[in-house]
């Protein structure tokens, strides 16, 4: 049942909903339920009925002139048509590049590793080198590091970068892609919710080891060695988190629904909105920070930011 | 299945006929459409949904709403005055046409048996 009303919303995909367009709808839809109950009861199995009803549709452009739509059928055709082919090849490039990209991310945030591990161990007295030789050892691994990091993660999301629009802009599918995308939502649930819990379970403990060791132990060398357990698990928990919700996204991506619903997309405000809010709040983190050198303060931008940017889509949303 | 240009200028017949005796819903008439001609002809949800709505704005039926099934109260027809008119219209019409038409088809077996 759920697949007619998913066909019948893929037809009015873009469609203008005016009183007599969702009146449409809604009879059109009653006309193919009764269809499809009867056709179940004569002893169709379920996916025979479904083809039946679907086949027996007709064509949308018949109502064109009666619902005072044609101009809108017409355009209809301007919005692309996303394959079978092209959704399977997105999913499959999602699989390839994310992890890649997450594994980017990672060596991004571990990269001030070696350093601190270097700089804990010389107050621990573990390891007997001059202080500068040693900052310059951790400070070559970081530089490495990142490069490495964002090289991968240029790399990996250039390949993805090519179906950005599908975020942005409606387009259309048929049932059957639609089906294989669900199918595979479905599949991917459990995996997707577990790294979820995971990740955010891991994110809350890995504040403990700063916490934790500095209040147990008083030397300096083994508080700076807590931070890098806490990156490790930070960095950890970011990887698994982008990498397995990746196919949950471009699933959702794929079906227009959650945040790539039909009435997000066709809100435009929210995208105009969204990105000047983020504009105006990186000028203003840089600008601040740079003229006053208060950079130990200035990040309470960021949690400030994302909590009333949360506030701000809420209310544009709403329109 | 028959998709010609003459029956799609009496969907309308079709529909009205359906209605003369009583209302009906949309599912119902396109059963009935189909039990009628013997599955000859199959008319398409968004083809009779036009027409329901033709039909209403030139004022040959008129639409209720009838009793709930599954929750949703469904949508019934009934056919007007002017419909009933315009439907006897359509039948003088259909009589003409067929008279005409008539005149030149070759009826295949006819040589063969007369």
């Amino acid at each position: 049942m759920n697949t007619i009303r998913n066909y019948l919303d893929n037809m009015f995909l873009g469609l203008p909903q005016t009183e007599e367009v969702t009146k449409a709808k809604m009879e059109l839809l009653a006309m193919m339920e009764d269809k499809y109950n009867e056709l179940k009861d004569s002893g169709k199995t379920e996916n025979e009925a479904i083809g039946i009803v679907i086949s027996e549709f007709g064509n949308l452009d018949e109502l064109g002139e009666t619902l005072g739509i044609k101009h809108a059928l017409e355009n209809k055709s301007d919005i692309p048509m996303i394959t079978y082919e092209d959704a399977r090849k997105y999913i499959e490039i999602t699989k390839e590049a994310t992890p890649k990209i997450s594994l980017g991310i990672l060596l991004c945030i571990i990269s001030p590793v070696v350093l601190l591990l270097l700089l804990g161990l010389s107050e621990l007295n573990m390891v007997r080198v001059k202080e500068e030789a040693l900052i310059a050892i951790g400070l070559v691994a970081l530089i490495a590091s990142v490069a490495a990091g964002v090289s991968y993660i240029i790399r990996f999301s250039g390949k993805l970068e090519k179906y950005d629009y599908l975020k942005y802009d409606l387009f259309e599918t048929d049932y059957k892609t639609e089906q294989m995308v669900r199918g595979i939502l479905e599949e991917d649930e459990p995996i997707y919710r577990s790294a979820v819990s995971t990740s955010v379970i891991l994110y809350i403990l890995s504040a403990l080891p700063v916490i934790v060791i500095p209040l147990v132990f008083e030397t300096e060398g083994l508080s700076v060695l807590s931070v890098v357990i806490t990156l490790f698990i930070v960095a950890f928990s970011t990887y698994n988190l982008i990498s397995k919700s990746a196919v949950n996204g471009t699933c959702n991506i794929l079906l227009q629904q959650g945040d790539y619903s039909l009435k997000r997309k066709s809100n435009k405000i929210s995208r105009i909105v969204s990105s000047v809010y983020w504009c105006v709040i990186v000028a203003a983190y840089l600008g601040y920070s740079f003229t006053t050198y208060n950079w130990a303060m200035s990040w309470i931008i960021w949690p400030v930011a994302g909590i009333l940017y949360g506030a701000i889509s809420a209310i544009v949303d709403e329109r | 299945m028959i998709s010609s240009d003459v029956i799609r200028g009496y969907n309308d017949t079709m529909i009205l006929y359906l209605l003369l005796n009583e209302p009906s819903y949309g599912y119902e008439i396109s059963k009935r459409i189909r039990e009628l001609t013997d599955e000859k002809y199959i008319m398409k949800e968004t083809t009779l949904y036009s027409a329901f709505k033709r039909m209403e704005s030139n004022g040959f039926i008129e639409a209720f709403s009838g009793s709930e099934t599954n929750g949703k109260p469904r949508t019934y027809y009934k056919i007007t005055d002017a419909g009933r008119s315009y439907y006897k219209e359509k039948c003088e019409e259909w009589e003409i046409t067929r008279e005409v038409i008539e005149k030149f088809i070759v009826k295949e077996n006819f040589h063969e048996y007369n």
